[in-house]
């Protein structure tokens, strides 16, 4: 291992640790601004969780799994039956081209804009130097007036559950099984956990999950949940609600058995533990830095994304919820520009929510409970989507879209989807958002037929008669 | 320096010290190489060989592991179909490297004790390496293949753990990634006796060329065998590009993961700092992104997978 002198130390004017999304837009939104920046990454393809772990793989998967869905709905039709030990990779079989092709673009990307890019584990060691060590044992420091932290997070991982990856599996090693087990319990009842409940479900696995509050992805619009808790019942799925765990064992021979707080015990094959994740702190070397994580390992930032040292932001999963990739790279965007003194933009309110389940869900706005706290009354207006022809076309009957408006029923000021395609559809509303547009304005206007969005048009003159009414 | 060689082939055997060539120069020995060599390129490219048949055993282990719900009666009620087989897994679970607190004397102990995996494991590698292949004059190579492949799959099975990606692939992926081998052998084995009959050479064959071989060949044999055993796509995979990981256009992880696994195994009573240095400088470390602390974790298995290796040797 080499030894770095203070001639060695490299300046720049940013520097970001963590590649991922937050990251990235950090570094671009930086560079586009005529700042220098290096850009260090602890894994060896940039991208991150959310391309190599995360938001990629599973979403593949998920395709899979809606494909095989849309193949049993019609399989008198084509003569097929499901088969019987699935290879899981089988069902992935795109997921290395996909991610190669991704972590390509995105490689090509910020080499274009020129940004330095480094591969290897940062730790500081002053508040604004980091020193890197390479995978080889080489060290470099750098030093930079502004420190973008995004290092991302992994599957956390409770002390009192056994995760050996081969019975009990995580977010990560799930992705990496064999064959599909034919019984699996999903500790947990957020995003990660419902999204691999419903795929799983849909792929003929016997789901059971298990959490500890009433409904899961209590964040969502209660009416969604209801409807994806339904479809997922609807596919052999159950739900656990209020619920704790009392301990999780492997019965040495082929189950895993899980006992709840009143008692019961449920056994499965395979269990995925989905209780939130852990952020990337722990080699950052944080008292270096004047920080500290909080009582939950977590990165404590203001509005702005900047932590109790004023140089450094924090950004993405390192800093919590929601966890999602597209506000991630938001924070990142927005994290730059408030360093660098370029002024914040609006619009930080509409950023949409999409939830990767079976079927999809998608929010962006105000919900119903915060519109009418917010202005003391609301009105919704909602389509079914066996009301709007593209979805009997399609097979897509049980989606929902809610649209909230003032008391008044004119000003829109949410949209909540379930339902197949509603990650792609809740856009509408958001440029509607952004637009300040009024309910009207889905009436007044003509969309394409047969297609899901006149899902809008159906909801906005529901909400129209309920303003006559 | 690790290589993607196993251990030498040869060995201090007697049965298998090999005697010089036929002639007495180099370029006598070359011509040997070079004669073995092409009529052995020829069996498999005419496809004129016997590959080995998974014993029924494994292959209903095989089988059974390939389903979503393994059945622990039933696969004690497979052990005790072969009663040879019921011993060594016996004797096995209860060698020290399982460390069981009191003697396990049943099969169905077996299974509740170390569970089914680690069951499926020792019935896997005991009943691949008694009742698969069998090259007479060459047991002591086969026992060193075979010792490579399970502590293949052992190491295969750390860095899995390590990585957070899920272990029983890993195993099997580390397990087979030379499953080629040993059938290359009975190739190679067959040839040089059809040469001797033949009076182009009267020796055994020598180490070195019988690595050469081996190294050349034995990935296109792996894959035959492979695909006549049905075995999982991450595994044709690994066996497929473990050598060349970063050419595989899926399950390159797996195929890198048995790389690395590879290497561990390579030398396993190697304690040397010279061995630590070499397998920390390979690119597979890179690759899987293995951190110089990563690495020592890993290093630090190395006796306990020795020790496991070591009990499940018959």
């Amino acid at each position: 291992m080499s030894t770095t002198t203070a001639a060695d130390v490299q300046r720049c004017d940013v520097l970001v640790l963590g590649s991922g999304p937050a990251g990235q837009k950090a570094a671009i939104q930086a560079v586009k601004a005529g700042k220098t920046v290096v850009l260090i990454e602890h894994e060896r393809a940039i991208g991150g969780a959310c391309v190599h772990r995360g938001t990629i793989p599973s979403k593949t998967l998920r395709e899979s799994a809606a494909q095989a869905t849309r193949l049993a709905r019609d399989a008198d039709i084509w003569g097929v039956s499901p088969r019987v030990g699935v290879e899981v990779s089988s069902l992935m079989a795109r997921l290395d081209r996909v991610v190669s092709a991704h972590a390509h673009y995105m490689g090509r990307q910020i080499d274009r804009n020129g940004i330095e890019r480094h591969h290897g584990r940062a730790r500081f060691v002053s508040p604004d130097t980091v020193e890197m060590t390479t995978v080889a044992g080489e060290r470099a420091q750098f030093t930079a007036g502004v420190i973008v932290v995004a290092t991302g997070s992994r599957p956390r991982t409770p002390p009192e559950i056994p995760i050996d990856h081969e019975n009990v599996l995580d977010s990560d090693s799930i992705l990496s099984m064999l064959y599909l087990p034919t019984s699996l319990t999903v500790l947990g009842g957020g995003v990660i956990a419902s999204e691999y409940a419903s795929i799983f479900a849909a792929l003929g696995v016997k789901v059971t999950m298990i959490d500890r509050a009433d409904r899961p992805l209590k964040f969502m619009d209660g009416e969604l949940v209801e409807k994806f808790v339904e479809a997922f019942q609807r596919a052999g799925g159950t739900y656990i609600g209020e619920q704790t765990i009392g301990g999780v064992s492997f019965d040495g021979v082929s189950q895993v058995l899980t006992t709840l707080s009143d008692g019961r015990v449920v056994t499965s094959d395979k269990m995925l533990v989905a209780l939130g994740r852990a952020a990337n702190v722990d080699e950052l070397n944080l008292p270096a830095a004047g920080l500290a994580a909080n009582g939950r390992g977590l990165l404590e930032v203001d509005e702005h994304c900047r932590t109790a040292n004023p140089h450094i932001y924090a950004v993405g999963d390192v800093v919590g919820p929601p966890s999602l990739a597209a506000t991630a790279m938001e924070q990142g965007r927005r994290a730059a520009r408030h360093a660098l003194g370029l002024g914040e933009d609006p619009g930080i309110n509409t950023i949409p929510i999409g939830i990767y389940t079976i079927p999809e869900m998608a929010s962006v706005g105000l919900s119903e409970d915060e519109a009418k706290k917010r202005g003391g009354s609301a009105l919704v207006g909602r389509a079914r989507f066996d009301e709007v022809a593209r979805g009997q076309i399609s097979g897509i009957t049980d989606g929902l879209l809610k649209l909230v408006a003032d008391g008044a029923g004119k000003r829109l000021l949410g949209v909540h989807i379930v339902g197949e395609g509603a990650t792609e559809l809740v856009h509408v509303g958001q440029m509607a958002l952004l637009g300040q547009m009024d309910v009207d304005t889905f009436v007044e206007n003509i969309f394409n037929f047969p297609t899901l969005a006149e899902a809008y048009r159906v909801a906005a003159l529901d909400l129209v008669a309920k303003r006559r009414s | 320096m690790p290589t993607q060689q196993p251990a030498p082939i040869g060995g201090a055997d007697p049965k298998e010290a090999f005697s010089p060539g036929v002639g007495d120069g180099a370029g006598s020995q070359a011509a040997e190489r070079d004669g073995l060599r092409q009529r052995v390129a020829e069996r498999l490219e005419t496809g004129t060989i016997a590959l080995p048949l998974l014993p029924q055993v494994a292959s209903q282990v095989l089988a059974l592991t390939s389903q979503p719900k393994v059945d622990a009666l039933q696969l004690s009620n497979l052990i005790h179909r072969d009663p040879a087989l019921a011993g060594q897994v016996l004797r096995i679970a209860n060698s020290p490297a399982y460390m069981p607190s009191m003697p396990i004397v049943s099969l169905q102990q077996a299974v509740a004790r170390l569970g089914m995996e680690t069951v499926t494991e020792i019935v896997l590698a005991a009943s691949l390496q008694s009742g698969t292949f069998k090259v007479p004059g060459y047991e002591g190579a086969l026992k060193r293949l075979w010792r490579h492949g399970l502590a293949s799959g052992l190491f295969a099975k750390e860095i899995a753990r390590l990585l957070r990606s899920n272990v029983e692939s890993a195993f099997l992926c580390g397990l087979l990634h030379a499953v080629g081998k040993p059938a290359l052998l009975q190739v190679v084995a067959d040839a040089q006796r059809e040469r001797v009959r033949e009076k182009l050479s009267r020796t055994p064959v020598p180490d070195d060329t019988l690595g050469e071989l081996l190294a050349e060949f034995h990935t296109g044999v792996g894959l035959r065998i492979a695909t006549s055993w049905a075995l999982p796509q991450a595994v044709m995979n690994a066996i497929a590009f473990y050598a060349t990981f970063d050419t595989a256009a899926a399950n390159r992880r797996e195929a890198a993961v048995a790389n690395l696994a590879d290497l561990f195994a390579s030398d396993l009573d190697d304690a040397s700092p010279t061995f630590e240095a070499d397998i920390r400088r390979q690119g597979v470390v890179g690759e899987l992104n293995l951190y110089p602390e990563d690495m020592g974790q890993l290093l630090a298995k190395r006796p306990v997978v020795a020790r496991t290796v070591e009990s499940m040797t018959l």
